[in-house]
Formats: structure tokens, C-alpha cells, sequence
């Protein structure tokens, strides 16, 4: 018996010496290996659905897409095993079923809505989206594994702050418009939306900014009489930033880039200070800055009105939304199934920018409400795991940089999500892991990423507290 | 042992510890994702139905090109609405011209009316009958059911009342009292929907008829509105005797001696047309219905009070339009400007209850107030519609549906008592003997409603047959016609006559 136990276990043995010696201390990921299962399990029954929909008879079709998505899926569990860091074992199933359900979505629509086209090699939207999510599963793992110290993002943050308004400052001086709006800057081929970027960046400046600075900005006041205003000289260069970050998104008129920045500020800030003065201050900013918005620019009027009442002009201006309405309709409680929304003629499909910042009507049509309420639920888990994650860091930085980068996937998601349904009015923002789109899948990637690595309970502790940068600003300005 | 991290984390001194405010953080994600759960209801479930059936929806909108519509049929089942031809050259036809004000139109080209607006979705299609219908048919590869629907008119007494009607401007309707069930839904001047729906000759045909200034396209039967004379006093009674404030036998000592000087309120005198009925009593409730007494039913309106009369005229359907299956107007008493309960004065009020003053009805709420008191005082809800049959063989049966008990048995009798006195009584007969049905109790009001700018003034009749046990109930109105004896009475009991004679189904 126990002769027998011995020799099945020699190799396994055998192996793990093998590692060892090499320096690979593997660790089982079981969890995470069941939920990958299921996410992979699920896949293939939505590619069956929807292949044998597209034939009329029950077949895979051709599988190529799903078998080397899973394949990555497969490929970043085992280097997460092999490097052997005790990381959450959720959040990349559930960014994997997202980015299934974005590429079941993207293997349905007409393939024309994107294309890049390289000597002797011509993609669609499908095999497109695909090579950018396999791109952002790669970023992901190698943030998830590689990054065990944080001082590079919390020492640097106004470098980090300059980098990403540079950034900004480059497409507003060479992007094309597109609807109106600069969003994108092409190198090549290529182009990306840097507002994207800019969140993480903006996120990394706040935490490290409201870590050194948030017990000044809980207890102290500025007075002027009996009025007790949070203290503004320490707010400065944190609402300075933010302003500069807003004005570019608005003249750029990136409005949902805009409305998601500010909200992460706010909530981040109220992390920090537990003070609801602040918030109550920042929905009175908000409110005023969305009036004097609505009134300084016609496409925040138009948006509004719009939203208001699509019908108004339902040819015209409120013509996407009306046929998102319509999607959701028609969809009902169980969905039309894989395939079969969308009545389109030709190539044109039913709601214009369906790819991105319409993939939740789409999927809501065909998978219904269950399959949708399934997609909100998901991100729910994202700011589970990530507020989990924030609770259990090591310090002040750590906490709130995985607030802030929990907040921007999720707030994002939820922007999005309250447009599709008309809750709130529409702003061209993508859906995090589903929308079409390299910038936006990279982005969040990176937040997944790090929100991983800031998961293990293993990493390296934080540096001490230095006093000199915390108290010594605190005391020049508190007198 | 790796320690855990939450047990030693290095809290900043003097901060607020950033766990909790994560707590709150945490509670308003989670409320912003309940909203949005709830926002998918609401699409998703809520206005699932009625976004399907959107005329803008693009599913409408391709089922109409390549869907065959269904069909419309009278109560007998003959198709008064069909589609002919396929593919490019289908189109709708309407073979009876009678049924416009019914069945209205449908076209590429001007939308639609009537029950093929109201019926849209199912005659396309999209609308299923069954519950769940929504959740399984859109699994079939051909969404589209389009179902045929079953009239409750019936063709032959329709063309007799369009035919009636015939040169002049007026409307009738015809309802089944004790299913509520429409059977003739006149209006007149009317329109040819096989020529509206003609991709042809459609366009120039509409924008000659839209010019018209006697306005064919105007459904008068609901939403015409008419000084109704006379015929209001059948509300008047009704709100009386439901609020007690007169009997059967009230009577009014003065008035015999009024008939000759005129009924005197607040400086406005009120006087009974001239009549060869020598008055040498009181009368009371039935003899004055009789003899359609202005002088009685004013003296009988500010007994009830301003109050009581909006209110029991409200249970009867005035005051807001008629939920029906076509749009109505809303009959009022008044227009509501007026510091009495809406009334400008006394005198406002005295009139009213005899249908001057500031009364307006449409047709289809007269036909109504006959139609509850031909049911013993139960008002149905009004149906144009009896069922629904889809392709596919789902059916959706439109049970007759009670509104209300606006009186009860006892009242509803005295005063079909009164209306049967008012046709065939010894003096009624004079006024209203013309509708009179050959070998039944025929029960009903006639007027004769002033209208300010002319000389003639609208002929109107209210009725309803057999007395004993009703089975037709009828509003009939000729505008300008003269009065309700020489126009509006005989055409409604010929009409009566017609219905009373067909052949059972």
C-alpha cells in the first residue's frame, strides 16, 4: 500500500525537487482553476449557441477564436502558478468571462466595424479584438507577477502626473476629431485614446498624494468666520491636477472620461478623510460645473436633451438610444439568444456604435435580462475583490491605490451601463474587458494588474512612513 | 508563518482608519448597481411589451413590409379589411366603405386609424396573445403572428346607419347593453380607406379630403362634441334619483302655473316650448320625461346640486374621455370655470340639467347613458373588439367587463319607465312616437339642442329596445337637421327595427 503511494508520487516528487532546484516554488491555484473551468465551460456553450444559430444546425463552427482564448486563459493560470505568488484567485476569472462575452459579441457583429490591415494580413473585429485582449491578458499577468514594490509609483507621483497630462496635451495638439471629439492619437497603424491611460495615472497621483497628506486634510480647517472650509492650501496641488485633467477631457470633450475622474476623486477623497463635507462640496462643484457645462457647450445640451427625450427627434439625434431601448425590449427577461438580435440591414447594424459604447444593449438583447443582470454582477464582484484587497493592504498607499483602481473599472462600467439604459445621459465611454477597443482593454489590464499584485499577502512591506515629508508640509501651512 | 497584514497595518496616527469609510464605499457601489438593476426591469420587463410594439422599433417596422397583416371581420365574419396581392404589390383593401369610421386605414404612405391603429401590433403581428407569448415566440424562426380581429359591429346595421346618415353631418351608435359590445359605430361624412390606402390615387384623395371643411377624417361618433338637449335629461334623472334628491313622484307645485309666465332663476327666465298639452297638475318624474319638461328638470337640477350632478354625471363617463378602443373626447357639464363645483351660477346649473348651459357629449357617451339604463343601471365597458385569433391559432377572447353599477335596478327601472313613456306614451308619442319598433316596447329620449349660430337646432335620439329585456341601445345625432321628431327619432328606430329584425348571430 504505502510501496504503491510511493512510486505514483515519485515523479510528482521528482518534479517539484526539479523546480525547486531551479528556483520555481509553484503554488496551487484551486480556486481560481474551478472558476476558469466554468468561465470556460460557459464560453463553449455560448460559442455552440451561437455558431449553431449562424448554421441552423448544431455545430462549433469554426472554434478558432475560443480555443486560443482559452488557450491564453490556460496559458496565464499556469505562470501564476508556477511563480507561485498567494495573489486573489477571483478577479481573473471574472475579467475572463468578460472578455469572453466582448469577443462572443465581436464574432456576431459585421466584421467590417474594424479592420487592420498589415502586408498579407487582413483582420476583422473578431480576430482584432482577440490579438488586443490576448495583449492585455500578457500585461495583466506580467503586472500580476512581476510587480512586488511599490515605491516606483508612490515616489514618483508628479512625474507620473506630468507623463499623463503630456500625454493628453499630445492628441489634443495632433489627435483627429472624430464626432466632434479628440479621443484618439495614431502612430501607423495603431491609435489609442490616452484618457484611458490617463485614469490609471490619475489614480496613482491620488493615492499617494492623499496618503501623505490625508491626515492634514481630515482635521484641519480653513475658517473664514464661522464658515469651515476643508484646508485649501494642502488640496491645491490634488485639485490642481484634477483640473487640469478636467479641462483637457471637456475641451476634448470627452464627457464620460470627465464624469468618471471626478467621481473616482470624490470617492477616493472621501476614502482617505472620511469627511462628507467633502462630498457634499464636490456634488455642489458638480452640479454647478454640469450647468455652467450645459450652458457653455451645445453637444453637453444636446446630450442632455437627448436624454431627456429621445423621441423628440428619433431619426436624428435620439436615434441610438431609441434603438438601445429597443434591443433592451426586445430582449425581454431570457434574451433572443447568440445571434439572433440585431435585425440589421446588410452590414449596418441596429444601434450605431454597438461595438463599443453600445456592447451592453447588445448583449442585453440577446442574453436578457438574466445575462445582463449576470454582466452588472460581475463588476459587483470586481469592487467586491477590490475593496477586499484595499481593506487587507499593508498601508495608507496600498489601501487607496486599490480603492481607486477598483472605483475606475467599476464607476466606468456603471457610467456606461446608466447610459445604455438612459438612467444617465449618454457619454461615449467603453465598458470595461467587453467594448471593442486595444486602448481600453490595455487600461484596464493594467488595473487588474495591479490590483493583483497589491493582493499579495506575501509582497514586500511598504517603506516607513517618512516623517519629514508628512509633518514637516503639514506644519509649515497649519499655523 | 506569512502574518496577515490586516492584523499589523501601519494606520496612520490620527487619520480615520480607512476601513470604514470603505464599508460606506462599498454600500454605494452596491446601490448604484441595484439602480441599474432595476433600470434593466424596467426596459427589460416593464416596457418590454409596448418598445416590441413601438411603431419606431425597426422589428415594427420590417414586420409591416414583410408580414401579411391580419384581417378584420364584423361580427358575422365577413372580412372588411384584407390584404391582396404579395410581395411588392400587397396591399390593403377595404371592401366596405361603411366600415371607415370603424376600421380606418392603414398605409405606407399616412400611417393608419381607427381598430387598425388601435390593433396595430396584432394585427402585425408582434403583440402575442397568450401570457408568456413574448417569452417563447421569439425563439421560432418566424417572430411574426399576425392575428385577425373579430369585430363586435355588425356590417349590415353599420351600412344602414352610414347609409341614414347619408348627405348629412352627424353620427350614430349602436351598443349591446348587456355586453357593452358596439354593433354600429356611424359617423358621417366618412372617407373611402380603399382609396386612402391606394398607393396611387392615395396621396392626391387624403390632401383633397384634409381640406374639407366638414372634416371626413373626424371620428364624430367619439369624438364629436354636441349640445345635447333633451337627451341630457336621461342624466339628469339618473343623478336624482342616485342621490335622492327627487322621487318618482316628486313634483314642483309651481310649475303648471310657470309653463305660462316662464321659470324665473336669479333674473333668467326658462321656458317650456310651446306644447298642446294642457297642464292642469304638478307633473312628476315620468310625466315630465314625457313631455320633456325644461321647467321640471331644472327645477329638478338645483335640487340635486352642483355637486351631485358632476359627480353622478361623472359616474356615467362625463369628465374624461371614454377608455375605449378608438380615441374619445370628454363630455363635460360644464367647462369647469365656474366657482359652483365648476358652475358659473344657478342659472348655469338650471340649464344644464335640461342639456343647455355649457353641456357637451359625444355620441358614444349618450349611447352609453342609454345602454346603463337599458342594463338595469350597470354601465359594461365598450367594446369594439370580440376577439382575437392569431395564425397560429391563439385565441384571445374580449370577456364583456362590468364598469361600474352607476344606479341601481329600482332607478334604472323608473326610468326606463319614463323613456318608454317618452316614446310611447299617450303625449310622448308626439315627440319621439317615430322610433317607436313595430310589436316592441320601445324606450327612449328625443332632443332638440340649441346651438347658438342656428336656427336649426341638432336633431338628437336616445333609446333603447326591447324595453323588457334591451338587446339594442342607440345614440343618434343629425346636426343641424331640425327636430329630434322630424330627423334623428325615425332614423334610430328604423335602424332599431333593421337590427331587431336579423337573424339571430
Amino acid at each position: 500500500m504505502s510501496t504503491a503511494r510511493l512510486t505514483a508520487m515519485g515523479p510528482m516528487v521528482a518534479l517539484r525537487d526539479l523546480l525547486h532546484r531551479a528556483g520555481i516554488r509553484p503554488r496551487l491555484r484551486n480556486r481560481e482553476a474551478g472558476l476558469l473551468l466554468l468561465v470556460a465551460f460557459s464560453l463553449l456553450i455560448g460559442w455552440l449557441s451561437l455558431a449553431s444559430y449562424q448554421a441552423g444546425r448544431l455545430t462549433v463552427g469554426d472554434p478558432s477564436i475560443l480555443v486560443i482564448y482559452v488557450a491564453l486563459l490556460t496559458g496565464v493560470h499556469v505562470a501564476f502558478v508556477m511563480t507561485g505568488r498567494r495573489t486573489d484567485q477571483v478577479l481573473l476569472p471574472v475579467t475572463a468571462m468578460l472578455g469572453g462575452l466582448s469577443l462572443l459579441l465581436m464574432a456576431r457583429l459585421p466584421q467590417g466595424l474594424a479592420a487592420l490591415s498589415l502586408p498579407g494580413l487582413d483582420l476583422g473585429l473578431a480576430p482584432l479584438q482577440l490579438l488586443w485582449i490576448s495583449g492585455a491578458f500578457i500585461l495583466l499577468a506580467l503586472l500580476a507577477i512581476v510587480v512586488r514594490n511599490d515605491n516606483w509609483l508612490r515616489e514618483y507621483k508628479y512625474t507620473w502626473a506630468a507623463t499623463g497630462i503630456g500625454l493628453l496635451l499630445l492628441v489634443f495638439i495632433f489627435g483627429p476629431e472624430v464626432n466632434g471629439s479628440r479621443l484618439s492619437i495614431a502612430i501607423g497603424p495603431v491609435s489609442g485614446q490616452p484618457s484611458e491611460l490617463l485614469k490609471v495615472i490619475l489614480v496613482v497621483f491620488l493615492a499617494a498624494y492623499l496618503a501623505e497628506n490625508r491626515t492634514l486634510l481630515a482635521r484641519i480647517s480653513t475658517r473664514i468666520g464661522p464658515i469651515s472650509l476643508p484646508p485649501l492650501p494642502y488640496m491645491l496641488p490634488m485639485v490642481a491636477m484634477l483640473a487640469i485633467a478636467l479641462a483637457i477631457v471637456i475641451v476634448q470633450r470627452d464627457l464620460g472620461a470627465a464624469l468618471l475622474f471626478f467621481s473616482v476623486f470624490l470617492t477616493m477623497l472621501y476614502a482617505a478623510t472620511r469627511r462628507r463635507a467633502y462630498v457634499a462640496l464636490g456634488l455642489l462643484l458638480f452640479i454647478g460645473g454640469a450647468l455652467v457645462l450645459y450652458q457653455l457647450f451645445p453637444h453637453v445640451r444636446t446630450r442632455v436633451d437627448i436624454w431627456l427625450d429621445p423621441y423628440a427627434d428619433p431619426l436624428g439625434a435620439g436615434y441610438q438610444i431609441l434603438r438601445a431601448l429597443y434591443a433592451f425590449g426586445r430582449g425581454g427577461v431570457l434574451g433572443t439568444g447568440l445571434g439572433a438580435g440585431l435585425p440589421q440591414v446588410g452590414d449596418v447594424p441596429a444601434i450605431p456604435a454597438i461595438h463599443t459604447d453600445f456592447v451592453f444593449a447588445g448583449l442585453a438583447e440577446e442574453l436578457g435580462m438574466l445575462g445582463a443582470l449576470a454582466i452588472v454582477f460581475l463588476y459587483g464582484v470586481i469592487a467586491e475583490r477590490g475593496l477586499r484587497i484595499a481593506v487587507q493592504a499593508a498601508d495608507d498607499f496600498r489601501a487607496l491605490l486599490a480603492v481607486g483602481l477598483t472605483l475606475v473599472v467599476v464607476i466606468q462600467a456603471a457610467i456606461i451601463i446608466g447610459g445604455n439604459l438612459k438612467l444617465v445621459p449618454l457619454t461615449g465611454i467603453t465598458l470595461p474587458f467587453i467594448s471593442y477597443g486595444g486602448s481600453s482593454l490595455f487600461a484596464n489590464a493594467i488595473v487588474i494588474g495591479l490590483l493583483l499584485a497589491l493582493s499579495d499577502r506575501g509582497v514586500e512591506p511598504p517603506p516607513p512612513p517618512s516623517s519629514g515629508s508628512r509633518f514637516g508640509f503639514g506644519r509649515a501651512g497649519a499655523g | 508563518m506569512i502574518p496577515e497584514r490586516d492584523h499589523d497595518r501601519r494606520d496612520t496616527p490620527g487619520a480615520p482608519s480607512i476601513g470604514s469609510a470603505l464599508l460606506r464605499v462599498g454600500l454605494s457601489l452596491a446601490l448604484i448597481f441595484g439602480g441599474l438593476s432595476i433600470g434593466l426591469g424596467y426596459w427589460q420587463v416593464v416596457e418590454a411589451q409596448s418598445l416590441t410594439a413601438d411603431p419606431g422599433n425597426p422589428l415594427v417596422q420590417a414586420a409591416v413590409r414583410a408580414a401579411p397583416r391580419g384581417r378584420i371581420l364584423d361580427r358575422t365574419g365577413v372580412r372588411v379589411a384584407l390584404d391582396e396581392g404579395s410581395g411588392a404589390d400587397r396591399r390593403r383593401r377595404y371592401p366596405y366603405q361603411a366600415m371607415a369610421p370603424v376600421v380606418g386605414y392603414k398605409s405606407l404612405i399616412f400611417g393608419a386609424a381607427g381598430v387598425e391603429r388601435a390593433y396595430d401590433a396584432e394585427l402585425t403581428g408582434l403583440a402575442p396573445l397568450g401570457p408568456g407569448g413574448d417569452v417563447l415566440r421569439k425563439f421560432l424562426s418566424d417572430p411574426y403572428d399576425p392575428s385577425d380581429v373579430h369585430l363586435t359591429v355588425d356590417l349590415r346595421l353599420q351600412q344602414a346607419a352610414m347609409a341614414a346618415l347619408a348627405g348629412n353631418r352627424g353620427a350614430v351608435v349602436a351598443i349591446e347593453p348587456a355586453t357593452g359590445r358596439v354593433l354600429a359605430m356611424a359617423s358621417a361624412p366618412s372617407f373611402d380607406p380603399d382609396v386612402v390606402a391606394d398607393p396611387t390615387a392615395g396621396p392626391d384623395y387624403v390632401a383633397g379630403l384634409r381640406d374639407d371643411r366638414d372634416a371626413p377624417f373626424l371620428d364624430r361618433a367619439g369624438q364629436g362634441l354636441y349640445v345635447p338637449g333633451s337627451v341630457f335629461k336621461i342624466v339628469t334623472a339618473t343623478a336624482g334619483l342616485g342621490s335622492g334628491a327627487i322621487r318618482p313622484e316628486t313634483s314642483y307645485p309651481a310649475q303648471p302655473e310657470e309653463y305660462r309666465t316662464g321659470f324665473r332663476v336669479e333674473g333668467f327666465t326658462i321656458n317650456d316650448s310651446e306644447r298642446f298639452v294642457q297642464l292642469d297638475h304638478p307633473l312628476d318624474l315620468i310625466e315630465a320625461t314625457e313631455v320633456s319638461s325644461n321647467i321640471y328638470y331644472a327645477h329638478a337640477g338645483l335640487d340635486i346640486g352642483a355637486e351631485a350632478m358632476l359627480d353622478w354625471s361623472r359616474r356615467l363617463g362625463f369628465g374624461a374621455p371614454i377608455e375605449f378602443d378608438l380615441a374619445t373626447s370628454a363630455s363635460q357639464v360644464t367647462d369647469g370655470s365656474g366657482p359652483l363645483s365648476g358652475f358659473t351660477d344657478r342659472v348655469e346649473l338650471a340649464n344644464a340639467a335640461y342639456g343647455q348651459g355649457e353641456t357637451l357629449a359625444t355620441p358614444l357617451q349618450m349611447a352609453l347613458v342609454a345602454a346603463c339604463v337599458a342594463n338595469d343601471g350597470q354601465m359594461m365597458q365598450p367594446r369594439l373588439v370580440r376577439q382575437l385569433v392569431s395564425e397560429s391559432g391563439d385565441t384571445l377572447e374580449l370577456q364583456p367587463a362590468v364598469l361600474r353599477q352607476v344606479i341601481d335596478p329600482a332607478g334604472a327601472d323608473i326610468i326606463n319607465r319614463a323613456m318608454v313613456a317618452a316614446v310611447e306614451g299617450e303625449f310622448g308619442q308626439f315627440f319621439a312616437g317615430g322610433a317607436r319598433v313595430p310589436g316592441v316596447t320601445t324606450a327612449g329620449k328625443s332632443g332638440s339642442a340649441q346651438v347658438g349660430d342656428s336656427a336649426r337646432p341638432h336633431s338628437w335620439f336616445i333609446g333603447f329596445a326591447p324595453a323588457e329585456q334591451p338587446r339594442i341601445a342607440i345614440a343618434a345625432i343629425v346636426e343641424r337637421a331640425g327636430f329630434g321628431s322630424e330627423v334623428a327619432v325615425p332614423l334610430a328606430g328604423d335602424l332599431m327595427e333593421l337590427y331587431l329584425g336579423l337573424p339571430e348571430g
